[in-house]
């Protein structure tokens, strides 16, 4: 990040500007909208999906390694300095998607679109594990032995096999993968579009 | 009744949080109630911002009562019969300590960083040699309002031109707009940060220690009531 340009860092504060606003704003809408259980489910996916858009959009007009990184911290740390407080759920999901996002577009070469579904990929695929990670870190051990009970007694009472409930996760995660394709896609086709509309492209 | 923040740097504050989240990991369940205090005693120390943030939040106390909840009747065998429910006294105890657990790491998460301000998160971004990521800090708090008012000047644009009647199209005009519109914001930062001389990569003057003389003290006291704490019988 060393040989960053006054712009890339305002860039940088721009997208991180634009995903911490998406945060507050549509992040305070869903958590009214949905019940705080199905936050994971239902406020992530949707927050994991605009955040990765905004931020691969951040990478087309500073294509420098670090770049998303950089957004997701500052993303990060507006979300630590907001109203409500201090969450440690939402700052630990912006950093390790932004992250993820890195990883995927750690590479010389230039980024391509592909490159941009897997980054989104990854980002959103995060939200299916975050919920868990979090769990296990913040109750311990006996959590996981919780969620198999749950899993268990879940599946007995609505006359499922367990391996039904194993399929029923199989298919919330391929949803994510999903989301998180297109939300690469859209990143790519709208950096473009943008930078049409500035005369940069 | 905020003196300790006077005193302590950005440095002091992030080595609390990293004390607080290993001795989560490494303490027995039994000692965790001690660390919780240390923990809400740091925070009121601190000013108390954090603490009243956290015990006002409605999540927080769902996550905690529900684990209370729900581990009685999922953990364990069941000893105890209630009226017409089966508890287990096991589940019970399991079920206290990994709510402790989790309300101490969401206190030591919000009395460590929410109680540093945006200037010594700048000072400790310069301190590391990311100063350009400070700066970037700062731009993006003040580009708050500059924003809001983007984003409602391209939402009424659009309404009153009849742009909702097709949403895909409306969506797409409305999201170029407002990066557009924010990188074009940006620009004029970018003119009047060069026009300053201002450089990211270089070092700046005068540089605040992260870990001053106080810092330095707090730190071996959090080491030893943390050895104290893992080692005592």
């Amino acid at each position: 990040m060393k040989s960053y340009t006054v712009r890339d860092w305002v860039y940088v504060a721009v997208f991180g500007a634009l995903w911490g606003a998406l945060e507050l704003t549509l992040g305070a809408y869903l958590h009214v909208l949905f019940p705080p259980l199905a936050d994971t489910f239902f406020t992530g996916l949707i927050l994991a999906g605009a955040g990765a858009v905004v931020a691969l959009v951040g990478r087309t007009f500073v294509p420098r390694p670090g770049a998303v990184l950089g957004i997701g911290i500052v993303t990060a740390l507006l979300k630590v300095l907001s109203l409500g407080g201090v969450k440690i759920g939402p700052v630990v999901a912006i950093l390790a998607e932004a992250a993820l996002m890195e990883l995927a577009l750690l590479s010389k070469a230039s980024p391509t679109r592909w490159r941009y579904v897997l980054a989104g990929i990854l980002a959103v695929s995060w939200n299916f594990f975050h919920k868990f990670i979090m769990m296990r870190l913040l109750y311990g051990q006996g959590i996981t032995e919780v969620y198999v009970k749950m899993i268990q007694d879940g599946s007995q009472t609505l006359g499922m096999d367990v391996t039904q409930a194993v399929a029923v996760i199989g298919v919330l995660f391929l949803f994510r993968v999903a989301v998180g394709a297109v939300g690469g896609w859209l990143a790519w086709d709208l950096g473009r579009l943008v930078a049409r509309r500035l005369a940069r492209a | 009744m905020t003196r300790l923040r006077f005193r302590l740097n950005a440095g002091s504050y992030l080595a609390f949080l990293l004390w607080g989240l290993l001795l989560v990991a490494l303490l027995p369940a039994g000692r965790l109630g001690l660390l919780l205090t240390l923990v809400v005693a740091f925070s009121w120390l601190g000013g108390g911002a954090g603490l009243r943030q956290v015990l006002a939040n409605r999540r927080f106390w769902l996550f905690v009562l529900s684990t209370l909840a729900i581990a009685p009747f999922v953990l364990g065998e069941a000893d105890v019969r209630w009226g017409i429910l089966r508890l287990s006294r096991t589940g019970l105890e399991a079920g206290l300590w990994m709510a402790l657990r989790a309300a101490t790491l969401m206190l030591a998460f919000s009395a460590s960083l929410g109680a540093l301000s945006v200037a010594q998160m700048i000072r400790l971004f310069d301190g590391l040699g990311l100063r350009g990521l400070g700066f970037a800090l700062g731009v993006a708090l003040n580009l708050g309002p500059v924003l809001r008012d983007t984003v409602e000047a391209a939402y009424h644009t659009l309404r009153l031109r009849g742009g909702l009647r097709r949403p895909v199209q409306a969506a797409r005009l409305f999201l170029v707009t407002v990066i557009a519109n924010g990188l074009r914001y940006g620009d004029d930062v970018v003119q009047a940060a060069s026009a300053r001389a201002f450089d990211p990569a270089a070092r700046p003057a005068r540089v605040t220690p992260i870990l001053g003389r106080a810092d330095k003290l707090f730190i071996a006291g959090l080491a030893a009531v943390g050895v104290g704490l893992v080692l005592a019988p």
